[in-house]
């Protein structure tokens, strides 16, 4: 791992994948499986939650140094929901980290996401012990 | 009265442990779609944000403390932050205490900053810092 370098990967999301979150997360908000709750405040549909939105793109940072005890620290800021179709291919989010610095036997990384052409992290970063 | 900067440094009780168990691991890994090898087998390790499930459960005080009139439904998650000690394995009993550290009113808008301490016996292991936007009734 060296400052500049940088790592992508895309996380397929459907329905099914955010009721599996609802469950494992204890987070049961209506307007991540009722289409109805969801146009309610104003959303256009079922959005996955913004935790998993976070806790999936980690893993763009865990594949790369391995093991996750290596995670010191990570900020995401929700900028906008990733709204997950009702069909068979729901849609994706991608995910890009760059290494920022490396101080100390700790790297910084900056993270992206991005579903379709919009951000859905924003100033999302995280710091990995890579010595 | 609503929420302000007064309520700023409030803190609630610990709450009662959680368990961690080789199950839940399991199932948040496969709910984030993630294999890592590192959260199964022998000895698994929890997804560092599996914290997320202990500590938003740790918002029920602040939901239920009526002085500060918050809604859980008229709120937003606006940012999250993570200082991971070690993580999370099986048979740990994670207690979640949770403070107020900082409110600022914008307008009917409360921008509530709350930190989560989780520790197992004492001794930290994961602090969740999260701003919550919250939008105040509207006066009928």
């Amino acid at each position: 791992m060296n400052v500049g370098d940088t790592r992508e990967l895309t996380v397929p999301v459907t329905r099914s994948r955010v009721v599996r979150y609802s469950g494992a997360s204890t987070d049961f908000n209506e307007i991540h499986f009722s289409d109805r709750h969801a146009r309610a405040i104003g959303l256009p549909g079922v959005v996955a939650h913004g935790m998993w939105t976070m806790g999936a793109g980690l893993r763009v940072v865990t594949d790369w140094v391995g093991d996750p005890a290596r995670v010191l620290s990570y900020f995401v800021r929700f900028t906008r929901p990733v709204v997950v179709p009702d069909t068979d291919e729901g849609t994706e989010v991608v995910y890009t980290a760059t290494v920022a610095s490396i101080e100390d036997g700790v790297a910084k990384l900056t993270i992206t996401a991005t579903c379709g052409d919009e951000a859905v992290l924003g100033a999302a970063k995280a710091e990995v012990r890579v010595a | 009265m609503p929420i302000s900067s007064e309520h700023a440094g409030r803190r609630y009780p610990a709450s009662a442990p959680y368990e961690v168990s080789r199950a839940k691991i399991a199932e948040f890994a496969a709910a984030l779609g993630d294999d890592n090898p590192a959260y199964s087998g022998d000895q698994p390790v929890a997804p560092p944000t599996f914290a997320a499930i202990i500590a938003a459960q740790a918002w029920e005080a602040l939901f239920g403390d009526a002085e500060l009139g918050l809604a859980l439904h008229r709120t937003m998650h606006g940012d999250q932050q993570f200082d991971f000690h070690r993580p999370l394995v099986p048979g740990d009993q994670v207690v979640a205490q949770l403070g107020i550290e900082r409110v600022r009113n914008r307008g009917n808008l409360d921008m509530v900053t709350i930190v989560v301490e989780l520790t197992v016996e004492g001794e930290p292991v994961c602090s969740a810092r999260s701003t919550l936007i919250h939008t105040r009734e509207e006066a009928a």
